[in-house]
């Protein structure tokens, strides 16, 4: 039965092996359900969260899942809006990685509330002055897309296609595909940008507040755009983790440089715009607060090297490497530049949650440590093992990469040669000496 | 949410987030409804076997997709999105008006036997004109020797109505079931078998442009050629390792050599079935 539900030709592990890849996820979800159960039955002093610290673990993982499920509107944005074909190669797993993120945030944010059933109040007493609303709004209806997004996939299944209802329905919504990532870029761009904007608004948190472009802080921006830089970098980062466990090669080489390019691209502007962002906060809205910026960087914990390695070494270094197509051939620096482009939005969430939080404003106040209690972790940890264990099933019963088929056939010669082939010329913006110092770095081993 | 409830204010900006909010979940509703509907229509229509291909064709590797014109070196590089139905495509229109020269007649094809006065399709089943206006249908010898000795083949009763790439006729073998593709529309009005050297004789709908898109002349040996290439990849994919050396000819009944080969995966790759 388990064969007849595998896509045609595809090469899929032993049902047995299968099961014992699942059974530890299954007892970390297990685990994770206890925990949730606990912060839910008996409430949330199981939490080391209080009124002070009231945003923890939970909104800062929240956010950084947030981020880098953004691949999937990225992806079906540039996909089905501007039409880059080669995106179809991987657009079928960044939903299934958007909606893990964002189900899995919902889900831990109805923990967070502590009595989800009133999560409905959301909406029917909208607190209209906050910007949570417009987050929640946006959030539910980009979730709704996610589902419908992700439904044509499981459909695809062998047997499931076999039901001419269910095959007219994935053929027909498939088609209407191009509305409903329309909606979901649209829906993005505004849930990414409030979780942002939510920390500019802080007036009582200057080490947050920033001044207002149109109605929104910078933050609102800075948050779309990093979220637009991490999500391409991390759908490449989980199939070539994919790629690993499974030990198959499921994208062509170019689809990988093309996603690091696009992430470089992002990243770049964003790390210009942060910079920017950074010098108007450090010489104008801080110090017409009444604090030195500086300040805010007296304490061992979080020092002035939190915001360089923010900027420059998990900002700057990354997107520079990214930006070279000469580079991107290399494998190491691609998937580390991508890797340290995720590092890189964890720690400005981290930072947007943890230390605006944790600096003290008022005179009397004293800087604050955090440390999550077991359930917290336990909670995240849920989220983990449910992200897993959906992704695996989906990629074992749908085809996530289409060109897995043939990639199977192609030698790794081949698809070496073809990754070395796409070697692209000096970039206009590299003078000489770093184009040789790059071409020196790309061709030692690493 | 609502214009009674909690604060609401007949403000710009009040009224813009709700109608911005409410247009968004009104497009994700209404595109959903449409699907629904779409769904219902297609089914009232009976076009479940066309969606079904259009589905499959979507699927198929490049090298399965390749526009006839390439296989006869007319054009370099063109992929067929037309679903191998070139009755309503313009390049192909186009290109069979500037063709000149009359298609080679060749009647071994790399081992084939591949009659020039028969007409092929690309999932392997060969058309033939009656002197009646019938057509018989059968599958090729490509076909039939990667399928060898079936099982068991399902045809449709007489009378039923085929469609251009839609179902034709099923081919029961080990574990693989493996749907040939009709390659003309028309109605059933013969059954034949085996010995009778055809599996259908189909009256057609339409006179007119009944065969347009079938394979015929130059553009069979290359087909049959690339076919030969796929059958490799398939067989490299499924398990058995290399098997077919370049330049060989396909023994008759190829299953018989290789059992253990996935041939579920086989077949379905070479009949153009996702």
């Amino acid at each position: 039965m388990d064969k007849k539900l595998i896509p045609r030709g595809l090469q899929r592990t032993s049902f047995t092996k299968f099961l014992l890849w699942v059974l530890p996820w299954t007892a970390l979800l297990a685990f994770g359900t206890y925990a949730i159960y606990l912060c839910l039955a008996e409430g949330l002093f199981h939490t080391n969260m209080d009124n002070r610290f009231a945003f923890g673990i939970w909104i800062f993982l929240d956010l950084t899942v947030i981020a880098l499920g953004a691949g999937a509107f990225f992806t079906g944005f540039l996909l089905y809006i501007l039409k880059r074909k080669e995106l179809k190669a991987v657009i079928n797993s960044a939903v299934v990685i958007g909606l893990i993120c964002y189900t899995g945030a919902m889900l831990v944010l109805m923990v967070d509330v502590g009595q989800p059933l009133r999560a409905l109040f959301t909406f029917w007493h909208p607190n209209t002055h906050s910007i949570l609303t417009e987050v929640t709004f946006c959030l539910t209806c980009y979730l709704i897309v996610l589902i419908i997004e992700y439904v044509p996939i499981v459909l695809k299944n062998r047997q499931l296609r076999q039901i001419p209802k269910f095959l007219v329905f994935e053929f027909q919504l498939h088609k209407l595909m191009p509305v409903i990532a329309g909606i979901g870029t649209f829906l993005s761009f505004f849930h990414q940008g409030s979780l942002g904007g939510l920390f500019g608004v802080l007036r009582g948190r200057p080490f947050a507040f920033r001044e207002e472009l149109g109605i929104w802080p910078s933050t609102f921006f800075l948050f779309v755009i990093s979220a637009a830089a991490a999500g391409p970098s991390f759908i490449m980062l989980t199939t070539w983790l994919v790629e690993k466990i499974t030990k198959k090669r499921l994208v062509k080489p170019s689809v990988y440089k093309f996603l690091g390019k696009v992430s470089g691209i992002m990243l770049i502007a964003y790390v210009l715009l942060k910079s920017i962002d950074t010098f108007i906060w450090i010489n104008s809205t801080s110090p017409g607060n009444g604090f030195p910026a500086f300040e805010f960087y007296a304490t061992r914990s979080f020092g002035t090297w939190i915001l360089f390695t923010e900027i420059v070494t998990l900002g700057l270094l990354p997107a520079l490497v990214l930006l070279s197509s000469r580079l991107r051939e290399n494998r190491k620096l691609l998937f580390g530049a991508g890797f340290m482009v995720c590092c890189g939005i964890m720690l400005n969430r981290f930072v947007m949650t943890i230390q605006t939080l944790a600096l003290p404003t008022l005179p009397f106040d004293e800087f604050l440590t955090y440390m999550p209690s077991w359930e917290e972790v336990a909670t995240f940890l849920f989220v983990i093992a449910y992200g897993v264990l959906l992704y695996s099933f989906t990629f074992r019963y749908s085809t996530l990469f289409p060109q897995e088929r043939e990639l199977e056939y192609m030698p790794d010669e081949q698809s070496s040669k073809e990754f070395a082939n796409s070697a692209g010329e000096r970039s206009w913006w590299q003078p000489r000496f770093v184009t040789n110092f790059i071409n020196r770095i790309a061709s030692s081993k690493l | 949410m609502l214009p009674w409830v909690y604060e609401f204010h007949w403000t710009v900006f009040h009224i813009t987030f709700l109608l911005v909010f409410f247009s968004v979940f009104v497009v994700i509703v209404t595109t959903v409804v449409m699907a629904m509907r779409r769904t219902q229509q297609a089914e009232q229509q009976n076009k479940i076997d066309s969606i079904l291909w259009h589905s499959d064709f979507e699927d198929l590797p490049p090298k399965a997709r390749v526009c006839r014109h390439e296989l006869s070196g007319e054009v370099k590089n063109r992929m067929c999105d037309n679903g191998f139905d070139c009755r309503s495509c313009k390049v192909h229109t186009f290109l069979v008006s500037q063709q000149h020269e009359p298609h080679s007649v060749q009647f071994e094809t790399y081992g084939f036997t591949m009659p020039p006065y028969r007409l092929y399709h690309r999932g392997h089943a060969w058309v033939q004109e009656e002197k009646d206006g019938t057509y018989k249908i059968g599958i090729d010898d490509f076909g039939t020797r990667i399928i060898g000795r079936a099982q068991s083949i399902e045809l449709p009763e007489i009378g039923t109505h085929l469609s251009v790439n839609g179902k034709g006729m099923l081919v029961r073998k080990q574990n693989a079931e493996i749907r040939i593709l009709s390659p003309i529309d028309g109605k059933v009005v013969e059954q034949g078998d085996a010995e009778k050297g055809w599996l259908l004789k189909v009256k057609p709908d339409n006179k007119e442009k009944v065969t347009a898109h079938l394979l015929k002349g130059d553009e069979v040996p290359n087909w049959i050629m690339r076919e030969m290439e796929r059958l490799q990849i398939s067989f490299a994919t499924s398990g058995v390792g290399a098997t077919l050396a370049d330049g060989g000819e396909l023994v008759p009944d190829f299953h018989k050599h290789y059992p253990k080969a996935d041939w579920d995966s086989v077949l379905g790759q070479m009949f153009l079935e996702a």
